[in-house]
């Protein structure tokens, strides 16, 4: 008899098939589970935003603001990557505003406070009562072996007062009754845990258009700076060839000219030319080294990262400490952009902080390239004070990664660069 | 022959006075800028002034503007403008005010001292100093009905020779040709472009160069 199945889509299990079914009920245990971990930290979040909004009223509340809004943030970021674990990924919002107003008038924020009071009290509730029903399953299963030990009373009232338990078959009962538990089981929990997902998916997702837009936005401002780094760099090797390497050797020319004039005029003379000439060359040639070597470090390509570091801390002339973790290399261009950034950031170190010490410390987490590079120099660098900070940024954007200067007066300095690795 | 340098290399700017000093030629101030030079040619009042096209501050043109304003104060003045590459728009910029007493050459010219000294006397005469990439730039670059393909291979040469500023005799010398054969080729070459004759070197420069970016700017 032909039947027709409808295809395997993703959804609700076909009812004959219990091991699919089975797997998908733990699958919904364990996301209500984990939705009862951010409810709960929900719920804290909530109570201390309803403390700070009250706190407001009688205007005493406004300092904890930022806090409860980084809480708020904080809590959503933990269900965003918690959903995008088992469905599709969900994007983070551009950060928040902090000051109240803003956060208010924020569609990014509103969602979330709005996510946060529903999953502190549905999301909560419905995880609690999802995980009771597997326990529930359990409890009555086992009835049986334990019955006996309970007080005559308690175990009466085992059967839910459908019948009074008081000999092995009423026990036994019971345990038929796990059964029942286990098929309620089966049969909520997924669009349970389906509920719960629903509003983090509905209310935590970036507004479909805006967020687009601005991504965008971003991506195309991202673009243009990586082409002006480019452009940038490559004005700078031209100009170092052009007005270093070409006129050393134009000079070694101009005095080999020289040389064979003299020769026949006073040989002696012509000797302490070929000296010059051969200087001259030799000028050249370390030029070229350094061009070559500021367009992209040998080391790097043949050793390692930290190796290259290691080389750059060694000639810079403020002590510098390298402090690097990084097992497994990134892609080439990112390791040469975290390279730059160092050695960026030690020539400004060098001339500007008066340190005494430097740390460079990279790691490698998350896909991600973490370097932060501290100095105890007197502090107050900023972006306006030299462009190196503003390449560094530059540089730093092209890649999509992040930039963030901590630089009061009186020091310490911390520049702190993250780079998705790429790879 | 009194001459200053202006060149901001130091290595490069003492090569030169070296080279020119050995020459017997008197190098009476050397300049690492733009402004250093403008004040020598005030207080030495040289005859020749040899300049780098790039230059502090901004390492672009300095060099250009500097010995046009350098003419202007001294409309005697001979010129030599040394580059690492050859710009055709400096060329022409420097030529806008006709080409007398004015010479562009690549920098490593200077490391063939004889022919570097000929140019360097005949800007210093009153002549012109055409590098010969520049030359053969304007040339790959005109449009095939430019006229110059009614020329003969031969003609051709002495256009280019002409256009670098030789005289007769030089363009003879460098052709292993008479003197006669080059006026009756130049003769010719004037008839073929429409040009008017002139023996007169500078304006037969000026002339050949109107020509070359004419047919190059028609394009």
């Amino acid at each position: 008899m032909p039947t027709h199945a409808p295809p395997a889509a993703p959804g609700p299990a076909r009812r004959w098939d219990v091991f699919a079914r089975a797997r998908t009920t733990l699958d919904a245990l364990e996301h209500l589970a984990g939705g009862f971990g951010t409810a709960v930290l929900a719920l804290v979040v909530l109570l201390s935003a309803v403390v700070t909004a009250l706190a407001c009223l009688v205007g005493v509340g406004l300092p904890l603001v930022p806090v409860a809004l980084r809480g708020v943030r904080a809590v959503a970021g933990r269900e965003r990557a918690r959903l995008s674990r088992w469905g599709p990924e969900i994007i983070d919002p551009e950060p928040a505003p902090s000051g109240l107003r803003a956060a208010l008038a924020d569609p990014a924020t509103r969602r979330e406070l709005g996510w946060v009071a529903t999953h502190a009290v549905l999301g909560l509730f419905l995880s609690l009562a999802g995980l009771t029903l597997p326990l529930n399953a359990v409890r009555d299963l086992t009835f049986p072996l334990w019955w006996r030990l309970l007080p005559p009373d308690e175990a009466a009232t085992a059967s839910m007062g459908f019948w009074t338990v008081r000999d092995l078959p009423g026990a036994l009962g019971v345990g038929a009754l796990g059964l029942g538990w286990i098929a309620v089981t089966m049969l909520l929990t997924p669009g349970m845990a389906r509920l719960q997902a629903w509003f983090g998916r509905r209310l935590l997702a970036p507004d479909p258009g805006t967020d687009l837009a601005l991504r965008v936005a971003q991506l195309t401002a991202t673009r243009a700076a990586a082409l002006d780094a480019h452009a940038a760099e490559l004005r700078r090797i031209e100009r170092s060839l052009h007005d270093g390497t070409q006129n050393r050797i134009v000079a070694v020319t101009v005095l080999l000219g020289a040389a064979r004039r003299a020769v026949a005029r006073d040989p002696a003379d012509a000797k302490a030319i070929l000296e010059r000439a051969q200087d001259a060359a030799e000028q050249a040639l370390a030029e070229l080294r350094g061009v070559v070597r500021s367009i992209l470090p040998p080391v790097l390509t043949d050793r390692s990262l930290s190796d290259a570091l290691t080389g750059l801390a060694v000639g810079c002339p403020v002590p510098c400490r390298i402090d690097a973790d990084v097992p497994v290399r990134c892609a080439a261009s990112v390791e040469a952009t975290a390279y730059f950034v160092v050695a960026e950031a030690l020539t400004n170190i060098a001339r500007h902080s008066r340190a005494r010490h430097v740390v460079v410390r990279v790691r490698r987490r998350d896909d991600r390239l973490h370097l932060q590079i501290t100095d105890d120099g007197r502090g107050g660098a900023n972006e306006l004070s030299g462009s190196g900070i503003v390449g560094i940024r530059n540089r730093t954007e092209a890649h999509d990664g992040t930039f963030m200067l901590d630089s009061p007066t009186g020091g310490p300095t911390t520049l702190t660069v993250s780079l998705p690795c790429g790879s | 022959m009194r001459i200053v340098i202006a060149e901001d290399d130091p290595l490069l700017r003492e090569g030169l006075a070296l080279l020119l000093r050995a020459e017997s030629l008197d190098v009476v101030a050397t300049a690492a800028g733009p402004d250093g030079f403008l004040r020598a040619v005030d207080a030495h009042d040289p005859d020749v002034a040899i300049v780098d096209v790039r230059m502090p501050p901004t390492h672009t043109d300095e060099g250009i503007v500097a010995a046009v304003e350098a003419r202007r104060r001294r409309p005697g003045l001979a010129v030599l403008v040394l580059s690492a590459y050859v710009e055709q728009a400096f060329a022409t910029e420097l030529l806008a005010h006709g080409s007398s007493r004015l010479g562009y050459l690549l920098k490593e010219r200077v490391g063939r001292v004889e022919e570097f000294l000929t140019a360097l006397h005949r800007v210093a005469a009153g002549g012109t100093a055409i590098d010969p990439d520049v030359v053969a730039q304007l040339l790959a670059r005109t449009r095939p009905d430019s006229g110059l393909d009614r020329l003969s291979p031969r003609e051709r040469d002495v256009l280019a020779l002409m256009a670098e500023g030789l005289g007769n005799t030089a363009i003879a010398d460098r052709l292993f040709v008479t003197d006669g054969a080059v006026h009756k080729h130049i003769r010719s070459i004037f008839a073929k472009l429409d040009l008017a004759p002139t023996d007169q070197a500078d304006r037969r420069v000026t002339a050949v160069l109107r020509y070359l970016e004419d047919a190059q700017r028609r394009w």
